[in-house]
């Protein structure tokens, strides 16, 4: 009975040393991959978000840029980046949302100037909406730029026509519910991370 | 085909047209409809697929000596996950936009039925040489119909080629339905059907 | 509540508006290999869903606690071997190899169990079985968790994972179904020879997803109208 499974037990290995030989092999070079290429990746992750700060946040550095961690009141822990100018000083602010699209979600940074009083850009990260209608809301010329001029309070508002300089937002032709889920997305991410910006301040 | 194994030459032509994957043996479907509204990212999975066979391809011919037939589905499943995940990395670090913008359609390489039925077929069989050139014969085969399709839908989609614009907006209307998931469906359903037009022309003529 | 409506919003993005087949293109090869006959059709939606499903599950827990960047079991072991405790250890290389030994295992374990205890359904989906390792939609559907997993603001719980999951199975399944049921008339259609095969489904296929197009944008009145049927 033991000569049996001792038997067996030598069949298994050389039956199986070519699998285990293989996977050790791949481990280490799986983890040779990561170890080389983690740090890379990482950067390439940080810069699509860096390499738009200096875009939302007028005259912003953006190796100055310092990251906080807040709890937004939806009780979430939020990184977020505090846009800096040359000399270091506090400029503005640049936030990170994300809602539901018309097709999926839809990703944006926003930046918002030191007071918290108005909106100085708007940037979609990511977003899967119609080609030709709602994917123009990552055009900066027809849609991304109003947001720049935009006040913070009372929350944006989408129109159809003559938009009011300070509180609305010009819809794409056909594409109003983009547009909106852009605004109410912008809007939440505000409402959600304004006073623990302020607290942060204080 | 009289001899029992093909030559390397065999292998490399046999992968381009006769047996060319994806329209005679409909393998690999999904990044064929699901990467191919522009040329660039077309271009990217077609390097990709390339890359993940002619690695896993070298690996099993030069092992295939040690193969045990019932472990062997398993060891090629591991290979191709090795190199599926190396590439995946390499995109993400050196190509980042298209690596995202490819997303789940990288590691879905895995399951691409293409990779596993060459180490099968081909690979597990055959010297490293036939190997790799039935490998490369392959993806030149499976890069060939995502160029095409995606030139098709690029252009009419979105009026450009490989980003470039080629097709003005003022005289030539985006046909948005072509960047949208109809329009690969669309496009490979009326290719299939050409390519199968041309075979049996090809065949009538030779048979008068 | 809140959580109920954003659970039927995930099934209904995964089941009809981002249908797997139709709008992702996963699982084409069973959608135009076993769509001749409805019944066959309706046996590999079945399989697929019920995999599908294991998988999802599996996936989860690998995820959540060995794979994602902060998952808790490493971290407790590289503790216990004596590594400092601020170390960050990311095993995410290794998911990918990891989600296909999962998928590859359930459908063993499935074929077995069914073999087992069910062999009468065995004999009617159990071919379908070994095909559906290399079906996509499954590898795809333990990615999506994964892409959710890796997000820590918004970190799926396994109830999410798993809605995603069914409705993803039970969208394949819709899809395949009416690609069966158009196929069998098909046959009694005059088709042009050279669509004659895969040419005519794929075309069917796309006049099919531009009708699932008209989904999109349902999920958010489904909500709109639900939140305000509670408020």
């Amino acid at each position: 009975m033991t000569m049996n499974q001792q038997l067996k037990q030598g069949n298994y290995i050389t039956q199986a040393w070519l699998v285990i030989l293989l996977a050790l092999l791949y481990g280490s070079a799986l983890a040779g991959v990561h170890v080389g290429l983690s740090d890379r990746i990482e950067h390439n992750k940080r810069n699509e978000i860096y390499s738009q700060i200096p875009n939302l946040v007028p005259d912003a550095v953006q190796e100055k840029t310092q990251e906080k961690t807040v709890q937004g009141l939806d009780g979430k822990t939020t990184i977020v980046y505090q846009a800096c100018d040359a000399k270091g000083q506090c400029i503005g602010w640049v936030l990170r949302g994300s809602g539901q699209g018309f097709a999926d979600r839809i990703e944006l940074l926003v930046g918002i100037d030191p007071t918290l009083s108005s909106i100085t850009g708007m940037y979609v990260l990511d977003q899967k909406e119609t080609p030709g209608l709602g994917n123009y809301i990552t055009d900066p010329e027809r849609f991304q730029n109003q947001f720049a001029t935009k006040k913070i309070d009372p929350p944006l508002v989408v129109v159809k026509s003559d938009p009011d300089p300070q509180h609305e937002i010009l819809a794409i032709t056909g594409a109003t519910i983009s547009s909106e889920s852009v605004s109410d997305t912008v809007n939440k991410t505000i409402a959600n991370l304004k006073q623990p910006i302020l607290d942060l301040n204080r | 085909m009289a001899a029992s194994e093909p030559t390397a030459l065999e292998r490399f032509i046999n992968g381009i047209l006769p047996e060319n994957p994806v329209f005679r043996q409909l393998l690999g479907m999904c990044p064929v409809l699901a990467v191919t509204n522009g040329m660039k990212p077309a271009m990217t999975m077609a390097a990709a697929t390339a890359s993940v066979l002619i690695c896993a391809n070298i690996i099993i011919s030069l092992i295939r000596g040690f193969l045990k037939p019932h472990l062997r589905i398993l060891v090629f499943t591991l290979t191709i996950a090795t190199f599926v995940t190396i590439t995946d990395r390499f995109l993400a670090a050196y190509v980042y936009t298209m690596s995202k913008q490819l997303g789940p359609y990288v590691p879905l390489i895995i399951v691409n039925c293409l990779i596993i039925s060459r180490c099968e077929i081909c690979a597990s069989k055959q010297r490293v040489s036939v190997a790799i050139a039935d490998a490369v014969g392959m993806s030149i085969g499976y890069a060939l119909p995502l160029a095409c399709i995606a030139t098709v839908r690029e252009l009419l989609g979105s009026g450009t080629w490989f980003g470039c614009p080629v097709l003005a907006e003022s005289w030539w209307p985006r046909w948005g339905i072509m960047v949208l998931p109809p329009g690969g469906f669309l496009v490979l359903g009326i290719l299939l059907a050409t390519s199968e037009w041309y075979t049996h022309r090809r065949a009538a003529r030779a048979g008068m | 509540m809140e959580t109920i409506i954003n659970l039927i919003q995930i099934a209904l993005l995964a089941a009809l508006i981002n249908n797997f087949v139709l709008h992702y293109f996963v699982g084409i090869c069973p959608f135009l290999g076993v769509s001749r006959r409805v019944d066959m059709a309706v046996g590999m939606g079945c399989a697929v869903t019920f995999v599908i499903s294991l998988a999802a599950f599996l996936s989860w827990t690998f995820t959540y606690y060995l794979l994602r960047p902060e998952a808790p079991l490493p971290a407790w072991i590289w503790k216990l071997v004596g590594g400092s405790a601020d170390a960050k250890i990311d095993l995410s290389v290794l998911s990918y190899i990891m989600y296909i030994f999962v998928i590859a295992s359930s459908v063993q374990f499935v074929e077995m169990y069914l073999r087992k205890f069910f062999p009468s359904l065995y004999k009617s989906f159990g071919v379908f079985l070994p095909l559906i390792t290399t079906n996509c939609a499954i590898l795809f559907a333990c990615l999506e968790i994964m892409k959710q997993l890796q997000n820590p603001n918004e970190l799926w719980g396994l109830h999410e994972a798993l809605t995603l999951a069914v409705a993803g199975g039970i969208g394949f399944t819709i899809a395949i179904t009416l690609m069966a049921g158009l196929r069998e008339e098909l046959d009694l259609c005059d088709v042009p020879k050279p669509f004659q095969g895969p040419g005519i489904a794929l075309v069917i296929a796309g006049i099919m997803a531009m009708a699932f197009m008209g989904f999109t944008g349902m999920d958010q009145g489904v909500k709109n109208a639900l939140s305000s049927l509670l408020h």
